[in-house]
């Protein structure tokens, strides 16, 4: 069959084509060379594209490969030898909530994330406490005049257990408290562009997200009375930040460990993760 | 008509005939309206903005004004590989079902076998893929171990399309070509795929659309980053495609404009899909028409 | 090779001009080809099963590994999942797919088929090569657009329309897998009735059938083996769609009691929560074994069909 043919003879031709070029370019020589894969958070993910092609432009040679679908696959691929580098939003090393930790991994901090409590913009509610939080997350509270607010029912929107904004919004604002499994008005997203959109199209929902996609479509929630803002994380009176972390297997060598090292080097952290709204390790004391 | 008098029933059975004619044209032209209201929603916020820097820059994470070129060149070069691993194969399988197989017990089961794996939800063949390719063979997320995990996915649909294709060609012009004292592979090769290639081709462009669309299997098996290079034919790089990228603006990308690009994104996967459908078909209606004459 | 009656005229012209020697070896060419590609044929259908195979292992070896820690009965019986309590029950997923299936289905076969008729049988030329590729378009819409959409622009219709407070639920993921599943259904139908051969509707039409008897008393049923496998592939596909239902169901573990109550259906609480799990964990070991039920629900769904359809023809 003609077109049985001409299928198999240009599979042929273009698989060779393909890896005579992948041999050639591999061959070239160059001071720092490999491939690093990166995997987990998708969270730090924007951080991750842009420091990659920044340190690409300083080393050529170097090439990349990165993925994200949640904070524990991070470490996960990497202790399974998949990734080089496991993004995270929490200190996989140590335990958290729900997570043992993992072995043999260490943990590179890379940047500071705020996260705010938002609301949709017809909420007229601004600020609440620590205490009304855990209410409306553990469905004791459900009416938004029970705080403050209009007599409408307080529609609660979570991430799926396990995501890293979800683990730091229990740990840091809920004190640890449970968060509602239940419920006519709740419902789980699968990303912080998700819960954005759910939050800002959804009239009377609650939810919370990484400072940085705040905008003017929804409204963010004062903390016990503190504004969310990148100014009160640093002077240590707004509560509700983690660390984002690069988990490796053992300390980081060749380039990875070069990889490491420019993203935590002051010029990266003073330029690119100030302007992508996270805030720089240096500030924090 | 006028030749006999109506009974009650005729008139009875014309009137059924006439409101149904009117309700299937309602279903039709209400269809066709929601389509069109789908599409309008889909592109009058992303067409209208897109110029052709967009169709090639790179994309960007912190500034507004980022590209889509590398993923849409990604997105055509995993469809076009997909295709070349699913397409003979998925035909093939469709061809032993419609004119091999025999009315068996053997055959049931493979048809089974066929519908079962059209059901296997494509976030399974994500998992599989990793498995094999990152796991197994460990080259990591490739646009090599993407189209292979997309022709998984494209193989079931394949095959139903081709075997009810063929299913769908007289019965009639094969016997007249074993007449004629071919043997079943030339009957096959001369008669029964140019007559059904009309309805293959069709199957072929429905396989190509949702493959474009994909992105579950891509972002387990490709990944969320490009090689950083327009034009790249790697088959070891990471492949990010267009499909995988809308749904990185939408969920977690922080530039400004990823509303917008996501819009512009949107609707460029669904006019590629249009074209996709469109430069098969032309070719086709020609062919008919030559056919017909 | 577009043209039957041109190439078959060109090989009786070899055949006839020929001599005898070339004709033997040709003949003896003709026939190896022919059994290479009967060959060829088997080992692609083969694969396909090997695909499957791979598939059912992959899934089957680790979501098996649930029954070490997890009894069967509370596996499939229990509708209580709370992976945090140590609780794993997919009855729940599993009665919610169900639901999810069977409202889509209801849905979208009537005016699937309903347009396949309409455009094999009633629409004029220009309208049907008009929507015909307008409707294979649907299909390459990829699903995170259905799912957004639905998200902004159904839900918020639904929330207005009754008066809920959420609005996600069964009835919001039905109408946007009923519409993603229209276009799978309806054009493979549509071919099928294309190709019930002309002389039955003469017939039929030469007795004195008005043309929507023809439509349902001659056509559907001659081409209901095409129907059924639309359908089949249409459900198939309903049931293993994740990306658009994730955005409109609410992933919410709980029954679909009413058509607004925020739920998750099998696929929904795979995506949802596989990426979120420790791979040693019963845990990650359950999904699996949701994944393997998926497989298993849809292969029991075609048998049922394909038995149904057996019965009809056996009546009919």
């Amino acid at each position: 069959m003609k077109l049985f043919r001409r299928f198999s003879i240009l599979t042929l031709a273009t698989m060779f084509v393909l890896t005579s070029a992948v041999a050639g370019s591999a061959s070239a020589a160059s001071s720092l060379k490999g491939k690093i894969t990166i995997n987990g958070s998708t969270a730090l993910l924007p951080l991750t594209l842009q420091a990659a092609k920044e340190f690409q432009k300083l080393n050529p040679k170097v090439s990349f490969a990165a993925s994200g679908k949640g904070s524990v696959t991070g470490p996960q691929a990497v202790s399974k030898g998949i990734a080089d580098i496991g993004a995270c939003d929490w200190d996989a090393s140590t335990d958290v909530p729900g997570f043992k930790a993992f072995d043999g991994q260490v943990a590179n901090k890379v940047a500071v994330i705020p996260f705010a409590t938002v609301v949709n913009n017809n909420v007229k509610v601004d600020s609440l406490t620590t205490e009304q939080l855990k209410g409306i997350y553990s469905g004791k509270i459900t009416n938004w005049k029970d705080v403050g607010g209009d007599d409408a029912d307080i529609v609660v929107i979570t991430r799926a257990f396990g995501s890293g904004t979800r683990v730091n919004y229990q740990a840091k604002a809920l004190g640890g408290g449970d968060i509602v499994k239940k419920s006519k008005n709740y419902k789980e997203v699968a990303s912080s562009g998700d819960m954005k959109t759910a939050v800002s199209t959804t009239p009377n929902a609650i939810g919370y997200i990484d400072l940085v996609y705040v905008n003017s479509d929804l409204k963010a929630l004062k903390f016990n009375g503190v504004a969310a803002t990148t100014d009160n994380v640093i002077n240590g009176k707004y509560k509700i930040w983690s660390y984002g972390y690069y988990m490796t297997k053992g300390q980081p060598t060749g380039a990875t460990k070069a990889f490491i090292e420019y993203v935590q080097s002051s010029k990266f952290q003073t330029t690119t993760v100030k302007k992508m709204k996270f805030i720089p390790l240096s500030a924090m004391k | 008509m006028s030749s006999f008098s109506a009974t009650k029933r005729n008139t009875r059975a014309r009137f059924f005939d006439r409101t149904a004619t009117a309700l299937f044209w309602g279903i039709g032209i209400l269809i066709l309206l929601v389509i069109f209201w789908l599409l309008y929603t889909i592109m009058h916020k992303g067409l209208p903005n897109i110029t052709p820097q967009f169709l090639v820059k790179l994309p960007e994470e912190i500034d507004a004004g980022g590209g889509i070129g590398p993923m849409l060149f990604n997105s055509f070069y995993v469809l076009f590989l997909s295709l070349i691993f699913s397409v003979p194969i998925g035909i093939g399988a469709g061809i032993y079902m419609a004119e091999y197989a025999p009315a068996n017990k053997f055959t049931e089961i493979l048809r089974i076998c066929v519908e079962a794996l059209s059901s296997v939800p494509s976030i399974v063949f994500g998992m599989l893929g990793l498995a094999i390719f990152a796991e197994y063979f460990g080259i990591g997320l490739t646009i090599l171990g993407g189209s292979i995990s997309l022709a998984f996915l494209n193989l079931p649909m394949l095959t139903r399309v081709t075997e009810e294709a063929i299913h769908a060609v007289p019965a009639d012009l094969r016997n007249a070509s074993y007449a004629l004292g071919t043997t079943k592979f030339q009957c096959i090769r001369t008669v029964v795929l140019p007559v059904a290639l009309n309805a293959i081709v069709t199957g072929v462009c429905l396989v190509a659309g949702r493959a474009f669309g994909e992105s579950a299997v891509i972002i387990l098996t490709a990944g969320l980053s490009t090689s950083g290079e327009m034009w790249d034919f790697s088959l070891f790089a990471p492949g990010e495609t267009l499909a995988v990228h809308l749904w990185y603006v939408q969920s977690e990308a922080i530039v400004e404009d990823a509303r917008q690009i996501a819009d512009k994104a949107a609707a460029v996967l669904v006019f590629v899909v249009l074209f996709i459908n469109m430069v098969f078909r032309i070719p086709l209606w020609f062919n008919n028409r030559k056919l017909k004459r | 090779m577009s043209t039957p009656v041109h190439e078959l005229t060109k090989q009786q012209s070899i055949l006839v001009n020929s001599t005898t020697t070339s004709k033997f070896n040709r003949m003896a060419r003709v026939r190896l080809t022919n059994r290479l590609f009967k060959g060829y044929f088997l080992f692609s259908i083969l694969a396909l099963c090997f695909v499957l195979a791979l598939v059912i292992i992959f899934i089957g070896k680790t979501g098996f590994l649930t029954f070490n820690t997890l009894s069967f009965s509370e596996f499939f019986l229990s509708m209580n999942w709370a992976p945090e309590e140590d609780h794993f029950g997919a009855g729940l997923f599993i009665i919610n797919t169900m639901i999810l299936t069977g409202l889509t289905l209801l849905i979208s076969v009537p005016i699937s088929i309903a347009i396949a008729v309409f455009n094999a049988e009633i629409a004029p030329n220009w309208f049907k090569s008009f929507i015909r590729p307008v409707l294979d378009l649907l299909v390459g819409i990829p699903s995170i657009v259905y799912g957004y959409l639905g998200m902004t622009v159904l839900i918020p219709f639904i929330r207005d329309l009754t008066g809920e407070s959420l609005g996600d639920g069964m009835l919001a993921a039905a109408l946007v897998l009923s519409l993603m599943i229209l276009p799978t259904i309806s054009r493979i139908s549509d071919d099928a009735i294309t190709a019930v051969p002309k002389k039955y509707r003469e017939a039929a039409y030469a007795l004195g059938s008005t043309r929507l008897q023809v439509i349902f008393k001659i056509v559907i049923p001659a081409a209901s083996r095409g129907i059924v496998t639309a359908i089949i592939l249409g459900m198939t596909r309903a049931i293993g769609e994740t990306m658009a239902v994730v955005m409109v169901i609410g992933n919410t573990a709980q029954l679909a009691t009413t058509l607004f109550t925020p739920s998750s259906v099998l696929t929904s609480n795979i995506v949802m929560q596989i990426s979120n799990v420790e791979f040693d964990s019963t845990w990650n070991y359950a999904l699996h074994m949701m994944a393997f039920l998926l497989l298993a629900i849809s292969v029991l769904l075609i048998l049922i069909i394909r038995f149904l359809r057996a019965k009809g023809v056996k009546e009919a």
